[in-house]
Formats: structure tokens, C-alpha cells, sequence
């Protein structure tokens, strides 16, 4: 049966109505219209739908929205807003500026298809938070040997999500590109 | 944020008329015509039909093309991206031949009722002759106009960043076209879509219209724009959330839909389990012959519905497969009749393999894949069989898509709109306008007179999608007294290629055309220095007899290409092997095609190729230490040259294999956009790699197994090599095939790979641990 849940998604509050078991994807697509998050296996196989949770990564399609109650969710629409308040910038500039993991995304062409492309900034950010300078066989091991599963992208893009995320080490740690 | 698919797409505001004017160019006759102000509005937004699903005048150059008064220009075609950068390539394409920033260029792709041309999403070559020649003929109707209007001679014109200079005076295309209707004249080949059963693959057109005459076009060595890495214009809204995609389209009053499917690909529906209206108050089971769903304004109450539901629904038993394990067997096995198609001087490679001592023959297996992509099937239908039905689909092919789905409803083509959206890559299975969600839409909003947004599962993806089909190769080879490969005997069987009705529509029992089962022969030949027979045979579906057409095969990138040069590429080097040459010189022995021959010195350079024979010395069958192997493979595909050179290091005792770099090569002609040629480039390699290394569809006697990412397994992040990109560009041959082929020159490549290693030929695909560690014992 359905009951009021409130979420905190971006810095905002939301007040729902659901069944608490409900996935926390369904509440986000279809009643908060954040459709930055994407069904893939819907279970918790491939990381298309990954948001952070208290700044980790899940899988919201497995993930109860009662679960989710009382944390703070971040999709990447609310990814500009968590660079800002890290460098002590207002919501309103958030509103001007890209995190560093999405400029990089754009900066090394990384999505084809792109459908996955959201749960990979999502563990990016949630990895360079952890590790600011990490190697390729870091990246490689994060994307591949996290839980619950590696993210999957099927057009292949790999390759190209290493190069960002070294991109947006570098700007996060504040040095300039050297390609 | 409200996702509202009528709002992706705006109209441009309508132009007014007011002048008339006769331009002649090259011997054509272009019409600046004064039309009613109605008219034009109406022409120039939709091309005259979207209330009635009509596709707008091909004829008409806004049905193309507008140039507005801020100097954007809006450009339209049926052809969709797929992922490998086309909406750049389109843009620059235009913009070259206008003399215009591709950043000025929108394109508005795949909508049926606002796009002229249809065609197949991955068919860009066309794609792109059909806009440049418009873009072509625009920029004489644009420089006849500005000719006019600065008083000076059109030879006396300069055209710069959409600025047209002449005389000491300018003017942007903007000002020139501000007040006018450009009613320029596109002359126009060939016909959209329509379903006819009787036709190659049940619609006829998938092609779509060809823009015909020969305009004066800017000289490939002129080029500025194309050439240089222009960004994929769709990225930002896909990193930052904005873009909309198929799986995001909402409409009022619109009902979820989780299908309930058979329970084996012949079973027959005999009950539906009960629907627990305490726990689901609002779903609904709808039925239709072997169709069944549940529908719910919720979704969640749809999933969990579906699921409740499915336990309790009965279908009858089938077995009729043959197992995967026992796939080439059952191919072996398969009373083939005569090729579908054969090419080549038959008699003479015969008379040569007849009496000569010195032949090498081999005979190569591949399994099933498929397409699997990371979003599974998804449409959204709001079907009105007294008005029109409109269905937003990720489709590759639009117009061929909306002739079945015209066809499924017995309706006109007319009477129905295909709105396309962004989603998961299709690698071809949407190529025919067949697989997936759309049919199971459309029949359900028929059902319930709702619109209904269908979404597949995983798992019903994985076992119920279209498939790329097993297969089986025969090679033969007549040697000279120095191992070199005189003549050639290709022999190529699968399973149905081209099958791609909805299962919707099977599932109903509806009206639903496909292919005769046939096959062809893919390979472009590069060893000029071979003579050569090849035949491609085809079957039916395995296990077509069944109620769903059994395992549907259909094509996958690189299609028939990837299958049979495996078997060729192996062959070269076993062949090479058996000479103890160098596999690169031994190619090189047998081309004197130029491009072939530079682009594989300068993939070797890039490579650090060193000249030897293989097997390497310590190669071994056994051992827990990691050998290390090397191997080489090349390929022709529409006017693209390409090369790959695998390094791998791999334990005996385990079969365990690491890629650890992969070197690609390829000349395509003129290339459009180095940046994106080197992601398509990098990514079909970790396509390839998957495919080799990891893929297969599994399926017992009854029903496809591999349905979840732990069975049907695929490349990860850590798997992936470092990837070293070759280009040769080159202006005087035209442009090549780049975003699609990379997947295909892996496989013989690694195989080669592994024979360095091990002094064995792997002989099948995937090369997984568990058959590895079988060949070399055996």
C-alpha cells in the first residue's frame, strides 16, 4: 500500500506517495522526473541506474525508496550543485557550471549510445572523492571489481571513461590538461 | 522536468513570401515561387502532414533544410545516430558545403512525419550523399540570391562562416533568406517503405529516397571542416541529464506495460494465472493469442503484477532445439541445398584443389550472439485505428518500422507516425524496423485504447530479442611450392540472417512480413595475387517450426563480414604457419592493392611488429607460467581498409587469456572526424574482444539460458587492453565505411594469438577458458 515518503534528492526535499518497496528508479523517473537514471538488468548487474547515497554509489533499481529516506540521493542532474558546494560556491552558480566528471565527459567524447553513461560519472565521482589520483589499473579495478557488479557499457567506450576520469582528477585536484 | 515528446522537436516559425525568381543552375531549373503565406507555414514546419502521419515533400528543399534569419539552419533526415558520431559527420557535411560552422546546425532525425528521406540509421554513406548534394544545391540557389541582391556576379562572390562577400559589400545567409520562402526544387529518386510480403525482407524501401543529379560540390581537398574532430552535438544533454530518451516519454492517461512470455519458444498460452485485485487495484491482464501483459497505470504495480501473474500462467511444452552445445553439429547436420549465393570461377578452383598435392582446409565454428544492449526494449504507442497512431521507438529505421507497425494494423502507412528518441545502442537489430517493444505497444493500446509504454525486461531481452546466428565455415587452399596460397575454397552456412518480425506481432498472431532464409557472401577480397570460389548457403531459423519462429536470427554489426572473414583470416594464417612465413609478409605477398599494403606496414610500425614465423619459440600446450602470443588480421569493408594486431599473454593450465594491447589500423578514404573515427575505432575493439573472448547464447532444448549479464557475459573495464590507433586519411578515394566494421578484425587476430602461444589453432569462438583449456589437451 502506498504511503508518503520524503526523499532529499539534489539538496531538495520531496514528499511522494509509494509503496515503500517500490525501487528507488521508479520514484525518480516517474514521480520526481529525474530521468538521468536509467533501467538496465534491474538487478543490481550492470550500474545503469546507479545514483550516490550519502555520497556511495547504489543501485537504485533494486534500492527501496523507503530505503532511501532521511539520506541525501544525488543523480547526475544534482552533480553540478555537489562541485559547487564543495568549492564553496552558491546554488545559483551551480546552475552555470558542469562537475568536473560530466566537462570531462564532454572533453574525451566519451558516450556513444551514452545509455550507461550515467551510472559511470556516478562511480567516477564517487571514486575520485575516495581517490583523487588514481591509475589506470585503479580506474580499472573501480569500474570492474566494485559491488555489486561491473558497470557494463556495451558500445565499448572504456577506453574513453580511463581518459576522463584522469581528466577530472587533474581539474579537481586544480592542474591543467596535458593531454 | 516533465518528459513531453511533442515538445522535442519545435517547428521553426513560417517564413513569408516575397519575391519571385527564376534561378538556373547547372542546367537544372529552380523555382523561387511566391505561395501563400498558409501554405508555406504549413510546409515549412511539417512538410504539409503531421496531423495525417504523412512524411513531408521530399521535393520541397524545407523539407531538408532551413535557413533561418539568426544563421542557424535546421536539417532533416530520416537517419537517426547510432552512437558512432553521425550527428557530427551530418553537421559537418552541411557545413562544408555552405561554407557555414557546423555549430549553426541542428538535426531533427527519425521522425516519419518530419523527416523526407527514411533510409537505414546505419546507412550514413547515403545518408550523407543525400545532404550534401541538398546542402549543394542550396549554396548555388543561396550565391544566385546573394548575386541579386549585391549586384555583382556570382563568380565574384566569397562565401566565409555564412557571410557572402562581394563587390566590398556582405550579407549573411540569414539576411539573404529573412522575408523569402527558399522553395528550391530537391530532385528525388525512389519511394518511402511499405509493407509487401512479397519483397526481400516483407517491406520494400528500406533504402529510402535518394537525392538524385549531380550539383557542384566543394573538391575533397578543399575541405576544412570536414577533417577535423567536431564534438557529437548530443553529448552535453546526455552527461547532464537533458536529454530525453524513448524510455522517458510520458503521456497523459499512459498505462505500463510488463509482458508475461511463453513459457519455451513453442509453448502455447493454455491459462493466465489469476490477478490478485486486493494487492494490484489498478493492473489489467490483456491478452492476445500468445500475447500476454499487464498493464497498470503504476509501474511498479505493473512489475510486480506481471511477475505474481506469470508464476500462475500455464503454457504448454515444447523442446525442439538443439542445445548450444551441439549448435554446430546441428548446423553440420542441416540437409543444406544449393548456396544462395556464389561467386567466383567454381571449375577452375576446383580443377586446381583436384590433383594438388599440397592443400591446407580447415574448418571454423562460431556460436550465437546477440546485440544486448544495456537498455532493453522500450516503446511508448497511442494507437487510434480511425485516426493515426503514433509509437516512440529508438528504432534504427524509422519509415520500415512504421510500415509494420501500418502493416500489423492493416492500416495505410499514412496513418501512422514513428517519433524517434535516443536510447540504447541497437547494433543493428533494429536495422530492418522489426525487433522489439513496438509491436507489443501498439497492440496493447489498441486493447485498451491508452497509450502504453512497453518495457522489457533483462531477461526478456536476452532470451526473446532477435539474435546474431551460429555458423560454420569451410576453407580450402591450393599452396604453391613456396606455401603460397594460389586459389581458395570458401564455403559459409547460418542459420536465417535477416528475420526481423515483432514478436509482438507473432505473439498476437497478427500480420507480420519476413525474409526468405538466405545468406550472402560478405567479404571484400584484398589478396588479389588468390583466385578464389566462395558460397554462402542459408537455413531457416533454428527451430522455425515452433510457434515463435524460433531463435529469429538478424543481423548484427559488420554482419556475414565478421563470421566469414574469421574463417578467411584464420586461414591466411594457419596457411602462413604452415609456409613458416611472417603472417604480415605473407600477406603482403598476396596484395598488390596499395592501401592494403600501407596501412598494414603502418599498423606493423606502430606495433613494433618483428618479422618471424609463428608459433614464437617457447610456445607449449602446458604449464602454469604466462606465454606470450602475437597474431595479425586484416579486412576490406565498404571502401575501408583495416588491421589488427593482438598481443596476449596466456597460462596453458588455466586457458586464461589477456589481451594485453591491441593495434588497429585503417584507411577509410577521406576521414570525416579523426576524434570520433579513433572512438569507433577503440570501442568496436572491445566489441570484438567480447565477441571473442566471452560471448555466447546459450540455450538448452526448449528456451534460450544466457538471460542475465553472470551468463550472457560481456567485456568489462578490466578486461579492456590498451588500444593504439592507426588512421590514414586520403583524399583522392572518396569516403569509407569507419564507424562500424573494428568489431570484425578481432577475432582472427587473437586466434592467431593464441596459436603464437600455444602452436594450436583455435578453430571456434568464443575462446573461453573451459575451450581452451580443451584444445590444448586434446
Amino acid at each position: 500500500m502506498a504511503s508518503d515518503l520524503t526523499l532529499t534528492v539534489n539538496g531538495s526535499q520531496h514528499t511522494i506517495s509509494a509503496a515503500p518497496e517500490t525501487p528507488l528508479l521508479f520514484v525518480l523517473r516517474n514521480e520526481l522526473k529525474l530521468t538521468g537514471p536509467r533501467l538496465g538488468c534491474g538487478m543490481a548487474q550492470c550500474g545503469a541506474c546507479s545514483v550516490l547515497l550519502d555520497g556511495e554509489e547504489i543501485r537504485s533499481c533494486i534500492t527501496p525508496a523507503s530505503y532511501a529516506v532521511g539520506k541525501r540521493i544525488v543523480t547526475i542532474e544534482g552533480l553540478p550543485e555537489v562541485w559547487a558546494s564543495q568549492k564553496g560556491l552558491s546554488t545559483a552558480d551551480a546552475a552555470n557550471i558542469l562537475h568536473p566528471v560530466q566537462q570531462a565527459w564532454i572533453d574525451e567524447q566519451v558516450p556513444q549510445c551514452g545509455y550507461c553513461q550515467s551510472g559511470m560519472m556516478i562511480l567516477a565521482v564517487q571514486l575520485l572523492a575516495k581517490n583523487p589520483n588514481p591509475s589506470v589499473a585503479q580506474i580499472k579495478d573501480a569500474f570492474t571489481n566494485t559491488p555489486p557488479s561491473p558497470h557494463l557499457c556495451r558500445c565499448g567506450t572504456y577506453v574513453a571513461i580511463i581518459d576522463a576520469v584522469q581528466r577530472a582528477a587533474k581539474a579537481m585536484r586544480g592542474e591543467s590538461h596535458t593531454p | 522536468m516533465t518528459a513531453k515528446p511533442q515538445e522535442l522537436v519545435d517547428t521553426p516559425a513560417p517564413t513569408t513570401i516575397t519575391r519571385r525568381a527564376l534561378v538556373k543552375i547547372g542546367g537544372a531549373l529552380f523555382v523561387w515561387l511566391a505561395i501563400p503565406a498558409e501554405f508555406s507555414a504549413t510546409a515549412a514546419a511539417t512538410g504539409g502532414g503531421a496531423a495525417s502521419g504523412t512524411s513531408p515533400d521530399p521535393t520541397q528543399l524545407a523539407s531538408w533544410l532551413e535557413i533561418r534569419s539568426d544563421n542557424t539552419i535546421l536539417a532533416r533526415t530520416g537517419r537517426a545516430e547510432t552512437g558512432t558520431g553521425m550527428s557530427a559527420y551530418y553537421a559537418q557535411t552541411i557545413a562544408e558545403e555552405l561554407n557555414v560552422g557546423p555549430e549553426s546546425i541542428s538535426l531533427l532525425t527519425g521522425d516519419t512525419d518530419k523527416t523526407p528521406d527514411g533510409g537505414y540509421s546505419a546507412g550514413f554513406l547515403t545518408g550523407m550523399s543525400n545532404l550534401r548534394k541538398v546542402s549543394a544545391y542550396t549554396y548555388q540557389a543561396l550565391l544566385a540570391l546573394a548575386a541579386t541582391q549585391l549586384q555583382v556576379p556570382v563568380s565574384a562572390l566569397t562565401v566565409t562562416n555564412g557571410i557572402v562577400a562581394g563587390g566590398g559589400q556582405s550579407i549573411t545567409y540569414g539576411q539573404l533568406v529573412a522575408g523569402h520562402h527558399l522553395d528550391l526544387k530537391i530532385p528525388v529518386s525512389g519511394t518511402l517503405a511499405k509493407p509487401d510480403p512479397s519483397q526481400w525482407i516483407g517491406v520494400t524501401s528500406l533504402d529510402g529516397l535518394t537525392v538524385t543529379g549531380n550539383p557542384l560540390t566543394k573538391p575533397i581537398a578543399q575541405y576544412k571542416i570536414i577533417g577535423t574532430s567536431y564534438p557529437m552535438p548530443g553529448i552535453p544533454d546526455k552527461v547532464t541529464g537533458k536529454t530525453q530518451w524513448s524510455c522517458d516519454v510520458t503521456l497523459p492517461g499512459m498505462l505500463h506495460a510488463r509482458m508475461v512470455r511463453p513459457a519455451s519458444l513453442g509453448s502455447k498460452l493454455v491459462s493466465v494465472g489469476a490477478l490478485d485485485r486486493k494487492q494490484f487495484p489498478a493492473a489489467e491482464i490483456i491478452t492476445k493469442a500468445n500475447l500476454v501483459a499487464v498493464v497498470s497505470p503504476n509501474e511498479w504495480e505493473a512489475v510486480s503484477a506481471s511477475r505474481a501473474v506469470a508464476t500462475a500462467t500455464k503454457w504448454t511444452d515444447w523442446s525442439g532445439l538443439s542445445g548450444s552445445e551441439n549448435v554446430s553439429q546441428a548446423l553440420r547436420r542441416f540437409p543444406w541445398d544449393k548456396p544462395a549465393q556464389t561467386r567466383g570461377d567454381g571449375e577452375a578452383i576446383a580443377a586446381a584443389l583436384t590433383g594438388t598435392p599440397k592443400t591446407i582446409s580447415a574448418t571454423y565454428d562460431q556460436g550465437y550472439v546477440r546485440h544486448a544492449p544495456i537498455g532493453p526494449f522500450v516503446a511508448v504507442a497511442d494507437a487510434h485505428l480511425d485516426a493515426t497512431t503514433t509509437i516512440w521507438t529508438h528504432s534504427a529505421q524509422s519509415q520500415g518500422l512504421r510500415a509494420r507497425m501500418a502493416e500489423l494494423l492493416g492500416v495505410p502507412t499514412e496513418k501512422v507516425i514513428v517519433r524517434w528518441l535516443e536510447h540504447s545502442g541497437q547494433y543493428g537489430r533494429t536495422t530492418f524496423g522489426g525487433d522489439g517493444a513496438e509491436a507489443d505497444a501498439v497492440i496493447l493500446s489498441v486493447l485498451t485504447g491508452k497509450p502504453v509504454r512497453v518495457q522489457w525486461t533483462l531477461q526478456e531481452d536476452l532470451a526473446w530479442s532477435s539474435v546474431s546466428p551460429a555458423w560454420i565455415s569451410d576453407v580450402e587452399a591450393v599452396c604453391d611450392a613456396h606455401g603460397r596460397i594460389t586459389a581458395l575454397h570458401t564455403a559459409q552456412y547460418s542459420p536465417h540472417m535477416t528475420d526481423p518480425r515483432p514478436l509482438g506481432a507473432i505473439l498476437a498472431g497478427m500480420p507480420c512480413s519476413t525474409s526468405k532464409p538466405g545468406n550472402w557472401i560478405a567479404t571484400e577480397w584484398v589478396y588479389d595475387k588468390i583466385n578464389r570460389f566462395e558460397q554462402a548457403y542459408g537455413m531457416p531459423n533454428l527451430g522455425a517450426e515452433t510457434s515463435t519462429g524460433g531463435l529469429r536470427g538478424n543481423i548484427m554489426r559488420t554482419p556475414g563480414q565478421r563470421q566469414q572473414n574469421f574463417a578467411v583470416e584464420c586461414l591466411m594464417n594457419e596457411a602462413a604457419a604452415a609456409a613458416k612465413a611472417d603472417p604480415i609478409e605473407f600477406r603482403l605477398a598476396h596484395t598488390s592493392d596499395r592501401r592494403m599494403v600501407d596501412i598494414l606496414n603502418a599498423t606493423a610500425k606502430a606495433a613494433a611488429w618483428q618479422s618471424r614465423p609463428s608459433p614464437q619459440r617457447n610456445a607449449s600446450k602446458t604449464g602454469n607460467s604466462a606465454l606470450t602470443g602475437r597474431g595479425v588480421c586484416v579486412m576490406l569493408r565498404a571502401n575501408a581498409y583495416w588491421v589488427g594486431v593482438a598481443e596476449i599473454s596466456l597460462t596453458p593450465s588455466s586457458g586464461a587469456i589477456k589481451i594485453t594491447k591491441f593495434t588497429i589500423g585503417a584507411d577509410v578514404g577521406k576521414i570525416i572526424n579523426p576524434r570520433q573515427l579513433d572512438r569507433c575505432m577503440k570501442s568496436g575493439v572491445v566489441m570484438g574482444l567480447s565477441e571473442t573472448l566471452k560471448e555466447e547464447v546459450t540455450f538448452d532444448s526448449s528456451k534460450v539460458t544466457s538471460i542475465n549479464w553472470d551468463r550472457y557475459k560481456i567485456l568489462t573495464m578490466e578486461e579492456t587492453p590498451e588500444i593504439q590507433v592507426v588512421q590514414i586519411s586520403r583524399d583522392d578515394k572518396g569516403f569509407g565505411g569507419g564507424s562500424e566494421a573494428a568489431n570484425a578484425i578481432v577475432a582472427p587476430a587473437v586466434a592467431a594469438a593464441v596459436f603464437d602461444a600455444t602452436g594450436v589453432h583455435p578453430r571456434r569462438i568464443p575462446i573461453t577458458p573451459a575451450f581452451l583449456t580443451n584444445l590444448l589437451k586434446a
